[in-house]
């Protein structure tokens, strides 16, 4: 019942951010199909890219808020005591919220796409369905260290309202330190796909970026080990 | 059966309830063979801890009062010599109604008398004898 | 009979800073028991209960539950599957209706009782259907009460039971816990309200500033405590009743009173062979046990 349990902690923040990234982009794309005709292909590639952009950017702020919560957070609010007199060791307690805001974080990056799809489809745009899968999967695997940070965050802040305000301060952080000096690690830009981008085409080109992406992978795993830790050596 | 038990008093619980089992017995209200309800059914009734039942139960079998039988219950047992005792106590209480009497006509109130008697009961049995 | 302590524990202590909040504690309580916990706010109940739990680590010493060691975590995890806790401040998720709450809890322990649970619920008039945030602060104590009752725990832990609870409900808490430990469950409760303890308790520990200063019998405790009023023909020396049992004395002019642990016959004798014109001896409550032992610490 665990998971039953996280779902509801994160239920109303998850259906609030698939409905609005959702409406969103079909209202962005389906609003500007209007002027495009099939002749026009790289601008709407480049539509479809900078819907990326967007999606990207949300799903960042939608996941970060996913990650917030857990029993530090309970301690707060004064159910600690509840949640860990039960029979259950406080890695699965992590690990079953990790693995709700996982689903859901993959559901707010495929349910945006595919609605993308569908109303690209209906109008008879040009869309290929390797781009859509090229971007829907950049953004899950590379964006898990975003989702990771926010659970670490989340393990060691306290109050109600410092930890997303920390959290989202760091993706802040993170965002200008990236673009002012890192601009070659720079993940918000791996993920949107800005550097392999076609600017003729806008197509994505492949080969998959493998290795940014398991650079992000792997922080993300070390964040969420270090969670771990912090959260069974931590009193309540 | 009625029992009431006082838990401020300091008098711990089980000597209070086997006071008043035995009582009931003097007094005619539980008879030879009569049946106590089990440990935990009173223990609930008098919202005490089902131990305080169960060691005024196994005292009063241990004073030959109860005959406690496995499965069945508590059974009130008034033996010959339990009976010749109910009729030494009939007597003190007649001597103690007497002395009473005798104090109030001296002037002391019922609230001077019991707090004496209250006082001297106090006393383990070993100090008296000694003096 | 032969019983293994429920919670045994060795010099547990726990510090924060330069600040004890529990002293070298050596807490034996027994299965077959109703244990209450008494002491102050501050005094170490609640930091005790919650290194028992697992919430928090002990400085030094260590301890079990259930004959399990309660610093290592999947020990304790095991432990307390057949352990039931209700916090003081009776914690309950308020996202969850009445029946979310007990189907959660239901999942989590395969002896729950769902036949007894329903018969709770209807008891305590419990909406199924309400939302936990919705429930008024008796109701969610009664809730949080069943959760622990439904089950079939070897060891009840409560902290603060009766909180919240209005007298026909305190009564009913007390007749539940009667009936538990007749069923065999071992009890330890802590508590403000003396007037339960005194009836349902076997066994009282007090805690104050970390320190076990009492454990003993609720029995015996009322069989050897005394108050002993004396008055003298001329002003008494209080040197002369520092005898073993005497945990305090106060004098005002040709009155002395005094508080004794046990061994109260010897201050009986004492007063008579100083010619003491009245001797009164008086049994103490619980009540005041507890008021003289944390006073004289």
């Amino acid at each position: 019942m665990l998971w039953y349990k996280a779902w509801l902690e994160t239920r109303s923040r998850f259906l609030t951010c698939l409905a609005t990234l959702t409406i969103f982009c079909a209202v962005f794309v389906g609003h500007a199909q209007g002027l495009i005709r099939p002749e026009w292909k790289t601008d709407y590639n480049r539509l479809l890219f900078v819907t990326q952009q967007f999606i990207v950017t949300m799903w960042i702020l939608a996941v970060v808020l996913l990650g917030m919560g857990g029993i530090v957070r309970e301690r707060a609010i004064g159910t600690s005591s509840l949640t860990l007199s039960l029979p259950v060791s406080r890695a699965r307690l992590l690990g079953i919220r990790v693995g709700v805001g996982v689903l859901e974080a993959i559901a707010l990056a495929v349910v945006p796409w595919a609605t993308v799809f569908l109303v690209s489809s209906l109008a008879r745009m040009p869309i290929l369905i390797s781009q859509v899968g090229f971007y829907v999967l950049l953004l899950i695997a590379g964006g898990s260290a975003y989702f990771a940070m926010a659970i670490l965050v989340s393990s060691l802040v306290e109050s109600e309202y410092t930890a997303p305000a920390v959290a989202f301060g760091l993706v802040l952080l993170t965002a200008i330190v990236f673009d002012a000096w890192l601009r070659p690690f720079n993940l918000w830009r791996l993920l949107t796909g800005d550097f392999y981008i076609d600017r003729h085409t806008y197509l994505i080109s492949w080969p998959f970026p493998w290795r940014g992406v398991l650079a992000s992978m792997s922080a993300a795993a070390l964040m969420l080990s270090t969670s771990i830790s912090v959260i069974q050596k931590r009193e309540f | 059966m009625f029992f009431k038990l006082t838990p401020t008093t300091g008098h711990p619980l089980y000597l209070q309830l086997m006071q008043q089992i035995r009582h009931a017995t003097e007094s005619g209200a539980l008879h030879d063979g009569d049946q106590l309800p089990g440990i935990r059914t009173l223990a609930e009734e008098l919202v005490v801890s089902p131990n305080t039942v169960a060691k005024a139960y196994s005292e009063l079998e241990h004073d030959g009062l109860l005959e406690l039988r496995h499965g069945s219950g508590a059974f009130i047992c008034v033996k010959r010599r339990t009976r010749s005792l109910a009729d030494h106590v009939q007597g003190a209480r007649r001597q103690l109604r007497d002395l009473i009497e005798h104090l109030r006509e001296e002037g002391l109130l019922d609230e001077e008398i019991k707090r004496a008697f209250e006082a001297e009961l106090l006393y383990p049995a070993e100090i008296l004898r000694k003096r | 009979m032969t019983d293994t302590p429920v919670i045994l524990t060795r010099n547990l202590t726990k510090s924060y800073g330069g600040f004890a909040a529990v002293q070298e504690l050596n807490l034996s309580v027994g299965s077959n028991r109703i244990t209450a916990f008494l002491g102050q706010n501050g005094a170490g109940k609640s930091t005790t209960i919650k290194m028992l739990l697992g919430m928090i680590r002990p400085s030094r010493g260590e301890g079990t539950v259930l004959g399990k060691r309660i610093t290592d975590a999947e020990e304790n995890r095991a432990m307390r599957r057949k352990v039931a806790y209700v916090a003081e401040n009776k914690p309950l998720y308020n996202y969850m209706s009445v029946e979310q709450t007990i189907g959660f809890a239901s999942s989590f322990y395969p002896d729950w009782r769902s036949d007894f649970a329903t018969k709770l619920l209807n008891e305590y008039k419990l909406p199924p259907q309400r939302k936990v945030k919705a429930l008024s602060k008796g109701m969610r104590t009664k809730l949080a009460l069943l959760l622990a009752f439904a089950r079939r725990p070897e060891l009840l832990i409560l902290d603060e039971p009766s909180e919240g609870l209005d007298p026909v409900g305190i009564e009913h808490l007390l007749q539940m816990l009667v009936a538990q430990a007749a069923e065999g469950v071992a009890i330890f409760f802590s508590s403000h309200q003396i007037a339960e303890v005194e009836r349902v308790a076997d066994h009282v520990c007090i805690l104050d500033n970390g320190r076990l200063l009492v454990d003993a019998s609720l029995d015996q405790l009322r069989q050897s405590y005394r108050r002993i009023d004396l008055v003298f023909a001329s002003a008494p020396q209080e040197r002369e009743f520092r005898i073993t049992g005497v945990e305090r004395i106060q004098t005002k002019g040709h009155q002395m009173s005094v508080f004794a642990s046990g061994n109260a016959e010897a201050v009986i004798e004492r007063a008579r062979d100083l010619d003491a014109v009245s001797v009164e001896v008086a049994p103490v409550g619980l009540r005041e046990i507890f008021l003289e032992t944390v006073k004289e610490n």
